[in-house]
């Protein structure tokens, strides 16, 4: 198949500006440049630091705006709006609109909880999935990535067969499949002892799916490394394997890994949202935003509060990672254009 | 190329507006009209949110499927066609009276009607009957414990070591059937007007004949199966003329059976009346509500169903092995907040035998009509239990998760350390009822099989306490309440009032010791289009709505 | 050639198996997932669960019970655990929604993919570009499934311009059918429009600064011809193996959250329902139909690609 990878031509591309660039200006240094120059990315990537900040900030507008936490019901209360006294959840189970005030600021659920502090904890877990997930995904696809490039043979052959096979799997089947069966047993592999409602899960299950499309890539641009000069070079200096996939491979794929972090971050939350929607993502009662908007859809037509919200939130985010992320990659490879990478976007849907 | 976009856009629209004009199937057949002001004849359309599990009587559990074979396959005993308390009595169907019970409560005796056939002409016989209950354990329907425990004969058959049940005898000349049980079980009656329990031709094939359904005696049958999409309940022409007192003979030629699987959607059509019956089975989706009571109040009602929603409180473990710990949880519900979380669909309760039923206190809650956190607060203190670990277990499903929630956080605001674990539904009874995971609390219901108290306390006796597929989730084992369950259990289902105050005194005893936290009872929605004669319409309490009673105005 | 079929077809069946395996040991560790304890329902006693099992094989060991199924599913007799409904006749039914919402997005996203990418590149920099990628971005930023609910709110509940999801078989009436699918085919559709439409306007961007480009312009020959008869032959390539990709992936299950959202009782909704029932046959067929299409569709499109161009080879990576 004719394609270009370009991900991995913009790594390819700084590194061969490390390569040559002994007297001038250090890739990275090169790309931040670029990157401040580039207004819309930085805006949109202060975006996302916001929301973040916003969502760390959780605990401390549960304490002092909203008086009340996550998880916390009122389905019998009444709240003061404007003077006038109102059902936090009416008798047939419509819950309040946004009253714009302290309490309740963006409305109720059906439980009675309050909207606002749901949205930012459930960021809080939202976000942290997503990083874990990308953290795990990132790790292991370097590692895979490096030693089937780098090894080729039968190794290469076994770890290109178990990505073809993650690969090939409708990555939301199996998503849910996992997810499901996750949720119920939980996980217990050696050491790693997860119960079923731990966030560790939808983490681990993201990260695992998304390995392939990190591997393959990299896999591809070490096979090419490999036959360079100066992986030649040190191995006759005497370097062995490790040494060289370490000290000479390593660095010449970062910037491709570089590349793909805001990609994979945005994959993932929203993966985590479909699934949640689905019902085998975060499992309750943390809030998340995928559940806040699976909850939500129920009630769409009478309460679309509940929908709009954590809707919103999440396109945000997820917009201002997306953004900035092309700008990194614009800013890493000015010349790179083809992204085929974006399949990963199509996983989620 | 754009004259014909716009001659689309044309007939598109004209589309909507006859599908919204037309309102469902066939109001066209303007039959005579009978005396109560309604049409004869008339067909209307019904849509389902799950399919029924399976249309073959033999095999059917759910009240999806209850609904068509209950008018299309009557049993020697059925069901008054009425509403409430009264429509939980038993009276003959294809027998010609109520049953004859010896006096040690082992032998029932009932006499066929004569002249009966079958919907495809076939005569019915005596014999019928045996056939049909070999049948359905045969065909191994859900319930075939109700006939293999109790029939003498059946486990043997159900297990092959018979090739028929030796305690069924029948005489196709006199019509006489005589049924020998191994215990006095007092609820027989009710499981003699079971659906599975209703006539089917001997030599029926045994096996799941859902998508062709087998001939039966019922003002209605069953036609055009399309397995999981749709089917047709047909007036059964024959029924008429067999003039049987009390069942219905209708006024509907057809009723069309759809299966849709979006609520939203089914109530939408509902509400704009291009089809006629929301099915009672499902839940109506909460934020429709709103427009549903605006814009239809004539045509929607919510009416309670016998069914109790408790959490359960497992007695052998802490803390809830402590009565104190008990009564704190019960001292705390806010049932009013469960009425809101299941959108209104729920008649508020305390106690476990449900109204409509004969057994349900009609005295004052022992914990208050309205919640009391201090004084729950103070028991969980009392009780040395306070900061005690509690892991609460819950169905994924609304509004199952959302009693969860707000049941999980008022536990840790009466002194608990509660977590909820939430699991998928279709694991949920198995995994709350095997040993290995004994759950100290969480959501749990029952609907009834019949409306009889000892279907209820089937989930309190001990004897049912099992390792796997556990109905006793509070594990009690309560010397008073096994002796009054001796004594009670073997009454005759149709002799019930003459217990109606004993049931009464255990059911205020079982609250008294907190055994569960008891909440309520289901209310389901009577919610149809408005060509449908809604008041003289009979919403059933086990068989919700009787298609055999609905006109069309 | 024949080697390439060969090997095509072998690494296809080992990626079946692989992942009907996979599948199969996910449902084996879920606990008190006894599929018989669930058809036995609430009242059964341990003996009716004891013959279920022995009727469906239950306790043969895992290997067998899985030769068992895989044979039941290329005989056609697979039946479903929760609905004992035949699994093949099921997803036969389903299938029309799958294909319908797939070929019609397929064909929509090509389309606006192409278009918009076009449009982007020739007035690259301009507002017109800005806008598009605005747009794309947003597309690819938002979750279908929200999509899918704002729209229909708005749309099929606030004003009632399109049915409120549901689908109408083509046979039946046609136009109803178009009627129901215009929706479900935009909002899957942007997502890939805005893919697409940004991989194409590099890709554009790329050739039009190659030499033989530059030639084509000095010789005199017009931008639009240039851009129709050089460039957008080769910036197409790389799309359209996107494309039979991402079709693949849509039949196979991968359009689930469209269908849930837009009720269109599809092969992939059919395939979440039973996930969440813990019904392990229908998700079996499903998954393995899924990879076969994808499996089936990539070396379809790597023939045509070297039959149309004789510099790409088959063999070799």
């Amino acid at each position: 198949m004719a394609t270009v990878d370009s991900t991995v031509r913009a790594g390819a591309t700084a590194a061969r500006d490390a390569d040559g660039g002994a007297a001038g200006i250090g890739p990275y240094r090169l790309a931040l440049r670029r990157l401040r120059r580039n207004k819309a990315a930085l805006a949109f990537g202060a975006l996302f630091a916001l929301i973040v900040v916003l969502c760390l900030c959780a605990p401390l507008y549960a304490d002092r705006i909203a008086h009340t936490g996550p998880n916390a019901n009122h389905v019998t209360d009444t709240v003061m709006v404007g003077g006038v006294s109102k059902d936090v959840v009416s008798p047939t189970g419509q819950p309040l609109g946004p009253t714009w005030h302290g309490r309740f600021l963006l409305g109720a659920d059906q439980n009675g909880r309050d909207i606002a502090v749901r949205l930012l904890y459930g960021g809080r877990n939202s976000l942290e999935v997503g990083a874990l997930a990308t953290l795990l995904t990132m790790v292991l696809a370097t590692i895979v990535g490096i030693a089937a490039g780098y090894f080729r043979g039968v190794v290469d052959g076994v770890l290109a067969r178990i990505l073809d096979l993650i690969w090939a799997y409708p990555v939301v089947l199996l998503g849910i499949a996992l997810g499901t069966s996750l949720a119920l047993g939980g996980i217990a592999i050696g050491p790693l002892q997860l119960q079923g409602n731990s966030l560790l899960v939808p983490a681990f299950i993201i990260g695992i799916v998304y390995i392939p499309y990190v591997a393959k890539p990299i896999r591809g641009q070490v096979l090419g490394l490999r036959e360079q000069e100066f992986v030649d070079a040190a191995r006759v200096g005497g370097a062995g394997p490790l040494r060289i996939m370490w000290s000479e491979i390593l660095p010449n794929v970062s910037s491709t890994l570089v590349v793909f972090v805001p990609l994979m971050v945005a994959n993932a939350i929203l993966l985590e949202a479909a699934l949640s929607y689905l019902g085998a993502g975060v499992q309750p009662p943390n809030p998340s935003w995928g559940t806040m908007i699976s909850d939500g859809i129920r009630l769409i037509p009478s309460a679309m509060h509940l929908t709009f919200v954590p809707g919103a939130m999440l396109v945000l985010a997820v917009l201002g990672i997306n953004v900035f992320g092309d700008g990194v990659r614009d800013a890493l490879d000015p010349r790179a254009k083809v992204r085929l990478e974006e399949r990963g976007e199509e996983a989620s849907r | 190329m754009r004259v014909w976009i716009r001659g689309a856009a044309a007939i598109a629209v004209a589309l909507l507006m006859a599908a919204a004009g037309c309102g469902g199937g066939g109001s066209d057949n303007k039959g005579s009209t009978s005396g109560g002001g309604g049409q004869e004849g008339g067909t209307i359309s019904v849509l389902m949110g799950t399919a029924p599990d399976y249309l073959d009587p033999g095999l059917g559990y759910t009240t999806q499927s209850a609904e068509a074979t209950w008018i299309s396959y009557t049993p020697l005993l059925t069901y008054r066609h009425e509403t409430g308390q009264a429509g939980g009595e038993l009276m003959p169907g294809l027998a010609t009276g109520q049953p004859q019970v010896s006096s040690d409560g082992k032998t029932y005796t009932l006499t066929l009607r004569r002249g009966l056939e079958f919907s495809d002409g076939r005569p019915v016989r005596a014999s019928d009957f045996r056939y049909t209950i070999e049948r359905s354990i045969r065909v191994n329907w859900g319930g075939k414990s109700f006939y293999t425990s109790y029939i003498a004969g059946a486990a043997a058959y159900d297990s092959g070591d018979a090739s028929d049940i030796s305690g069924i005898t029948t005489d196709d000349a006199t019509g006489r059937i005589t049924i020998r049980l191994t215990e006095p079980y007092g609820a027989f009656p009710n499981v003699l007007a079971f659906p599975s329990s209703g006539l089917v031709p001997s030599g029926t094939p045994m096996r799941n004949l859902s998508n062709d359904p087998p001939p039966g005696v019922g003002p209605y049958m069953i036609t055009n199966v399309s397995p999981n999409r749709s089917f047709t309940v047909r007036r059964n022409p024959r029924f008429a003329s067999f003039n049987i007192p009390d069942i219905p003979t209708g006024h509907l030629d057809a009723v069309n059976v759809k299966v849709i699987s979006n609520t939203q959607s089914e109530a939408q059509q509902v509400l704009n009346n291009e089809a006629d019956v929301f099915d009672a089975g499902d839940t109506l989706p909460p934020s429709l509500l709103p427009q549903i009571e605006s814009r239809a109040s004539d045509r929607f009602e919510r009416v309670p169903v016998p069914s109790t929603y408790y959490f359960f409180l497992n007695t052998t473990k802490p803390p809830f092995n402590n009565l104190k710990a008990r009564q704190a949880v019960n001292y705390a519900i806010d049932r009013e907040a469960m009425v809101r979380l299941a959108s209104g669909f729920l008649e508020p309760s305390c106690f476990f035998i449900p109204r409509g039923l004969v057994g349900h206190p009609t005295s004052a809650c022992p914990y208050g009509d309205r919640p009391d956190l201090a004084r729950a607060r103070q028991l969980v203190q009392q009780s040395g239990m306070a900061g005690t670990p509690v892991t609460v277990w819950g169905e994924e499903r609304s509004p199952r998760r959302e009693y969860v929630d707000y049941y999980t956080d008022l536990l840790n605001k009466i002194g608990f350390k509660a977590t909820e674990k939430i699991i998928a539904d279709a694991v949920y009874f198995p995994t709350i009822g095997n040993a290995k995971t004994d759950p100290q609390t969480g959501f749990a219901d029952w609907i009834q099989d019949f409306p009889n108290p000892s279907d209820y306390y089937l989930l309190m006796d001990a004897r049912a306490i099992q390792p796997t597929n556990n109905q006793n989730f509070s594990k009690v084992d309560d010397p008073f309440i096994q002796k009054e369950l001796k004594r009670l259990n073997p009454v005759p289902a149709t002799r019930l009032d003459s217990v109606a105050d004993d049931w009464t005194r255990l059911d205020e005893y079982t609250a008294r010791q907190a055994y569960v936290a008891a909440y309520g009872e289901e209310s389901m929605p009577k919610f149809f289009s408005d060509r449908i004669a809604f008041d003289s319409a009979v919403f059933h309490p086990t068989y919700l709505n009787d298609w055999a009673t609905f006109q069309l105005k | 050639m024949t080697r390439f079929v060969v090997r095509r077809v072998i690494s296809m069946v080992l990626v079946l198996f692989a992942i009907s395996v996979l599948t199969f040991l996910i449902f084996q560790v879920i606990p008190n997932g006894d599929p018989a304890q669930r058809m036995a329902g609430r009242l059964s006693t341990p003996e009716t669960v004891a013959a279920i099992r022995r009727t469906w094989g239950f306790d043969d060991p895992i290997w067998q019970q899985y030769l068992i199924t895989m044979k039941k599913i290329f005989t056609g007799e697979v039946i479903s655990y929760t609905q004992q409904v035949n699994v093949l006749d099921q997803i036969k039914q389903d299938l029309p929604a799958t294909l319908s919402l797939a070929i019609g997005a397929g064909i929509v996203w090509f389309v606006m993919g192409v278009l918009f990418g076009v449009l982007s590149a020739l007035r690259a920099g301009h507002f017109t570009d800005r806008a598009l990628t605005v747009v794309a971005l947003v597309g690819v930023s938002t979750p279908v499934f929200l999509l899918g609910a704002v729209a229909l709110y708005f749309l099929a509940f606030k004003v009632q311009l399109f049915p409120n999801g549901g689908y109408v078989p083509l046979t039946q009436d046609p136009l109803d059918w178009l009627y129901h699918m215009i929706l479900p085919w935009l909002v899957l559709s942007v997502l890939f429009i805005g893919i697409y439409s940004r991989v194409l306007r590099s890709n554009l961007l790329d050739t039009m600064n190659e030499d033989y480009v530059r030639t084509a312009r000095a010789k005199g020959i017009s931008e639009r011809r240039v851009l129709v008869r050089h460039v957008l032959r080769n910036s197409l390539i790389p799309i359209v193996s996107l494309w039979s990709l991402d079709f693949a992936a849509v039949i196979g299950g991968g359009a689930i959250l469209t269908e849930s959202v837009f009720n269109l009782q599809g092969v992939g909704q059919y395939a979440a329902e039973s996930i969440q029932r813990l019904d392990v046959p229908p998700v079996l067929v499903i998954v393995m139909l899924g990879a076969f299409a994808v499996v089936m569709l990539s070396a379809i499109t790597d023939v045509i690609f070297a039959l149309l161009d004789p510099r790409i080879r088959l063999t070799g990576r």
